[in-house]
């Protein structure tokens, strides 16, 4: 764990919708780097970071974003302005161009100098690669194209922190590595929270890891302790041992097991993906009601 | 980067917020009002005025209908958490509009037989009222809603709540009342605290809010 100062702290988030518990005393510090939030639909992921991108108040705790807190109207001002946020469906005006999109977005972050919002708005778009198609309608853009507008939308205007909201969804495989370089490059000198079902972006990307089952924390380390957790629990095996925790034939043709290895097994190199599953179970892995 | 208060950003949001208003929804919305209105004028017509009261009504219910969908942004979830305040947008949305839905209301007006006309000023408040209880109801449904796109919803209810109220409502309340009725002026008295009511609710369901049953933990916040 890092001893940076934290740029982002939450205490005690508690949220509940209804009689459903989305966020359960979740406690977390983030600092500068790429931050990953791994866990399965259900976890609170989204939720998380709807409060973090001060979209949706919880009904207990705190945070503050670098040094503003947002529970009073000023601060959350403050927070919002020095925000990035991707949601999981952004959403846009299909017949706005690129560049006409993320100026509106610019807008509305207060960037009220013309020339330079102009300039910071080409700035973002060469940024994430769509200078050239800056000027075509979003409903003319591919699916990664759009996705790459709503990170520009977020990026404008140099946000101290970025929050996104599994941003490689739907993205086909060269797509998803040309993300991974735009994220990687985002978490330069920025703190980036990035919810993710992927484990290798989070093994590609996060200098932390933050695992989410039941709408708490379940893990918050390294991405090397989480993998950690599963050195010695992973072992290979020509059929699926019925005492793994979780098993799958792989492509060799021999079954890979997690869990509690058998006497004589032989163990295999554990992944980030291995830990992910053992932190995960026994967990409630869904909110509950 | 220069960073100015919402004073500063406001005229440029002008021309972006005009082009995410619905104008599908309003332009039909305000078509099929007109065609309403002049049908009258077509046929050759000649109707009582309690039937072009009745018309005049139904024009506003369904101007209404497109004012509904006035707060539909599909882009919401990507812009809620931006500096400018959520009041500022859905005013300006109120604002840019409204010059356009007084033409609108004029030109009806003016396509109605004018022998059979109920009191311009009444029929107008009663007008006012319902445009002003859609744009509440949409607002409403943005605050209480994720929903990117509550239009549909708020117009069913909307039509819903028409059809019923007439119904439903006491008779004292005579809200709608014909021009002859000796209780037109106090069913009109009520139209204009129905509309002045439905801008207050509107108008507090525009600020988000900033806490959930404001129970904050003493300390909360601070690194943990």
């Amino acid at each position: 764990m890092t001893s940076m100062t934290p740029t982002v702290s939450a205490s005690g988030l508690s949220l509940h919708y209804g009689r459903t518990r989305a966020l359960d005393d979740v406690s977390l510090r983030l600092t500068p780097g790429v931050t990953g939030l791994l866990g399965p639909n259900g976890a609170g992921k989204t939720t998380l970071l709807r409060v973090l991108a001060t979209a949706v108040p919880a009904d207990r705790g705190a945070f503050t974003v670098l040094g503003h807190d947002p529970a009073s109207a000023r601060g959350r001002q403050e927070v919002r302005r020095r925000l990035g946020y991707l949601p999981q469906t952004p959403g846009f005006h299909p017949d706005f161009t690129a560049f006409e999109f993320v100026d509106y977005v610019a807008i509305l972050k207060e960037l009220a100098d013309r020339r330079e919002r102009h300039r910071e708005v080409r700035r973002v778009l060469d940024e994430v690669d769509l200078g050239d198609v800056r000027g075509r309608r979003i409903k003319k853009l591919s699916g990664g194209m759009r996705q790459r507008v709503a990170l520009a939308a977020a990026l404008v205007g140099d946000p101290g922190f970025l929050v996104l909201d599994e941003p490689t969804v739907g993205l086909d495989p060269e797509q998803r590595m040309r993300f991974r370089e735009l994220i990687a490059g985002a978490g330069e000198g920025r703190t980036v929270l990035l919810s993710t079902h992927q484990t290798e972006d989070v093994a590609m990307l996060c200098h932390r890891v933050i695992v989410m089952a039941a709408g708490a924390v379940r893990f918050d380390g390294t991405p090397a302790e989480l993998t950690a957790r599963a050195a010695g629990r992973v072992w290979n095996s020509t059929e699926k041992d019925p005492g793994a925790k979780a098993g799958w034939r792989t492509g060799t043709g021999s079954f890979r097991n997690v869990g509690d290895p058998p006497p004589g097994a032989e163990p295999a190199e554990p992944t980030l993906e291995d830990g992910y599953l053992l932190v995960l179970d026994g967990a409630d892995t869904e909110v509950t009601a | 980067m220069r960073v100015t208060a919402v004073r500063g950003v406001t005229p440029d949001l002008v021309g972006p917020v005009w082009r995410t208003l619905p104008w599908r929804a309003l332009a039909a919305a305000g078509i099929l009002g007109l065609l309403v209105a002049a049908t009258p004028l077509v046929t050759g017509g000649e109707p009582a005025p309690w039937q072009t009261l009745l018309l005049l009504r139904g024009i506003a219910l369904i101007g209404a209908l497109g004012l509904a969908f006035l707060l539909d942004d599909p882009a919401r979830h990507l812009t809620a958490p931006l500096p400018t305040p959520r009041p500022v947008r859905q005013a300006l949305r109120v604002a840019l509009v409204t010059p356009i839905a007084a033409l609108w209301w004029a030109a009806v007006l003016l396509l109605t037989p004018s022998a059979s006309r109920p009191p311009v000023g009444e029929v107008t408040l009663e007008a006012v009222a319902v445009g002003v209880l859609a744009l509440a109801a949409a607002a409403l449904a943005v605050r209480l809603t994720d929903e990117a796109r509550p239009g549909p919803f708020v117009a069913a209810v909307l039509l819903l709540t028409a059809v019923l109220a007439p119904l439903l409502a006491p008779e004292g309340w005579a809200l709608f009342a014909q021009a002859d009725d000796p209780r037109w002026p106090a069913a009109h008295d009520r139209w204009a605290v129905l509309a002045v009511g439905a801008a207050v609710a509107g108008a507090l369901c525009g600020p988000e809010p900033l806490g959930r049953g404001a129970r904050r933990i003493r300390g909360a916040g601070a690194p943990v």
